[in-house]
């Protein structure tokens, strides 16, 4: 049996004007995990739970199968946390962030840090404002891994980094899968991020979870039926669960592509479809429940 | 705890020096100009209560590093101590500098047995707790914004206060009953004779006063959504 690094049932958390409700997911260890949504959908705020930063309203989060409240010191010393955008004191090096940072894990591995920095092309002694947005990333990522954690857990890393060093950052991310059996969680409103890395996908919207399964059975299950306007309704797809209207045709996402097929013949084209497709037509092409 | 004072040395120890600098050219300044001992303690202990604790905490909010340290493998509630113990060690730092630096200078109108006497210093520290058992909570839990809301607003009332009791000409102002009690618990607190009593009562009340604090700020900070 799978065992989850991360498990999270019920979790709902209200702000004015925005509700996470009902949340459940489970990541396996030894994945990734993607967090998919549009902006606005509660990415940050699952990630925010899951480290306790903010509190939760109702709802349980287990971390290697311990309550995050109960064991937080326990639990958060077995992640490396990156955030969407690095939060350290500008004016300090690296080394000396890293010095302050170091002392809170026992599994700290300095040797394996130095390596990190080299690998990056950070300089130690580098004050840590005058680096570019891609290379402040790189450090988070440094430092999450110096400490040789368990769960890499990281909200949107990818935003606002050029292409070069996405593929950097994902490539690093793949290999520390294969190589060191870690589990990794992160957010992110890039799809083609998820569809290059992920071993399971967890699409949110609007504060509920769409759906959270692996990511080739949702590739392969969900699809876009297209059809001229005249010769299709939305409510003829089986598992409809969005559609958009050109001037002349329908085009509607189903959970379903199989039975979808079978069920509309020659009336209608079926492709699969996109995490991208999954993620406009729920959010923006009138989805349907 | 003491991981969390490495991190707060390691995170402000520049700013922190460079106060202490300044400190020393303010001292010395105020040291040759003022003759009264307890002028110097009200001025010196208002001075270090609110610059030390406010670099420390001016810095975390600048740069939003308290999501950062709550990341971390420690429970809000050793960060909060770890925060009330490191500023405190800023503050005695920067009393302990203030009060040597005066009794050392040869130009200063303070002899050196007036400032680093018993009772000087716990009047100062418990001036000091009084500032800083306020603010700290405050900014734990809402940032320097709270804090401006909470000067800001406490004048505010004052003003409003002031001009009820003016318009409706009340013969007992309020106002200046409240006034005229802190002024003469201030008068109370300089004058009275260091008695071991009055000693043991004021190191009472500095402990009084910081562990409610804690437990406030306890309360606070773990409501706080970062």
């Amino acid at each position: 049996m799978m065992d989850n690094a991360i498990e999270i049932k019920g979790l709902s958390k209200a702000y004015k004007g925005f509700a996470l409700e009902d949340v459940t997911l489970a990541a396996p260890s030894g994945h990734i995990m993607g967090l998919i949504g549009p902006n606005g959908a509660g990415k940050t705020t699952i990630v925010k739970l899951i480290m306790n930063l903010i509190r939760r309203d109702a709802g349980e989060i287990r971390l290697f199968g311990l309550d995050n409240r109960r064991c937080e010191a326990e639990v958060k010393s077995r992640i490396g946390f990156v955030y969407d955008a690095p939060r350290f004191p500008e004016d300090l090096r690296l080394d000396t962030i890293a010095s302050a940072l170091s002392a809170f894990y026992d599994r700290w591995d300095e040797v394996r840090f130095k390596e990190l920095l080299k690998e990056f092309c950070l300089p130690p002694r580098q004050a840590f404002k005058k680096l570019s947005h891609g290379m402040k990333m790189k450090f988070s990522l440094a430092l999450a891994l110096a400490h040789q954690a368990d769960l890499i857990l990281m909200d949107e890393p990818t935003a606002g980094l050029d292409p070069v060093f996405r593929f950097e950052l994902l490539n690093r991310l793949q290999a520390l899968i294969q190589s060191e059996r870690k589990t990794v969680f992160f957010s992110s409103h890039i799809t083609t991020d998820l569809e290059r890395v992920a071993d399971f996908v967890t699409f949110v919207h609007k504060g509920r979870i769409v759906f959270s399964a692996a990511k080739d059975s949702v590739l392969e299950s969900w699809g876009v039926v297209r059809a001229k306007s005249d010769k299709l309704r939305p409510e003829d797809v089986p598992e409809a669960r969005g559609h958009r209207r050109t001037e002349h045709s329908l085009e509607v996402l189903t959970s379903d592509l199989a039975a979808a097929g079978r069920l509309l013949g020659d009336r209608a084209v079926c492709d699969r479809a996109s995490l991208e497709d999954i993620m406009f037509f729920v959010s923006k092409g009138n989805g349907h429940a | 705890m003491l991981k969390i004072l490495r991190l707060e040395f390691l995170f402000n120890r520049r700013q922190l020096f460079i106060v202490l600098a300044v400190f020393s050219a303010y001292f010395a300044y105020m040291a040759g100009r003022i003759a009264s001992p307890r002028l110097f303690i009200v001025m010196t202990s208002v001075m270090v209560g609110l610059s030390m604790p406010f670099v420390i905490l001016g810095r975390e909010d600048k740069f939003k590093t308290a999501a950062l340290v709550c990341s971390l493998p420690v429970r809000r509630s050793t960060y909060v101590l770890g925060k009330y113990a490191a500023t405190w060690i800023a503050i005695g730092l920067g009393l302990g500098y203030a009060l040597l630096l005066t009794a050392a200078l040869p130009f200063s109108k303070i002899a050196v047995s007036e400032v680093l006497g018993l009772k000087t210093i716990l009047v100062s520290v418990f001036l000091i707790s009084l500032i800083f058992s306020v603010i700290l909570p405050f900014t734990l839990r809402f940032g320097f914004t709270g804090v401006i809301i909470l000067l800001v607003g406490t004048q505010l009332l004052g003003i409003v206060a002031l001009f009820i009791a003016q318009l409706v000409r009340v013969p007992n102002n309020p106002l200046r009953i409240v006034l005229q009690a802190v002024e003469k618990g201030l008068k109370t607190l300089l004058h009275h004779e260091p008695t071991p009593g009055f000693l043991l009562a004021l190191l009472a009340a500095i402990l009084a006063l910081n562990a409610f604090s804690i437990f406030v700020g306890w309360a606070l900070y773990a409501r706080r959504d970062l």
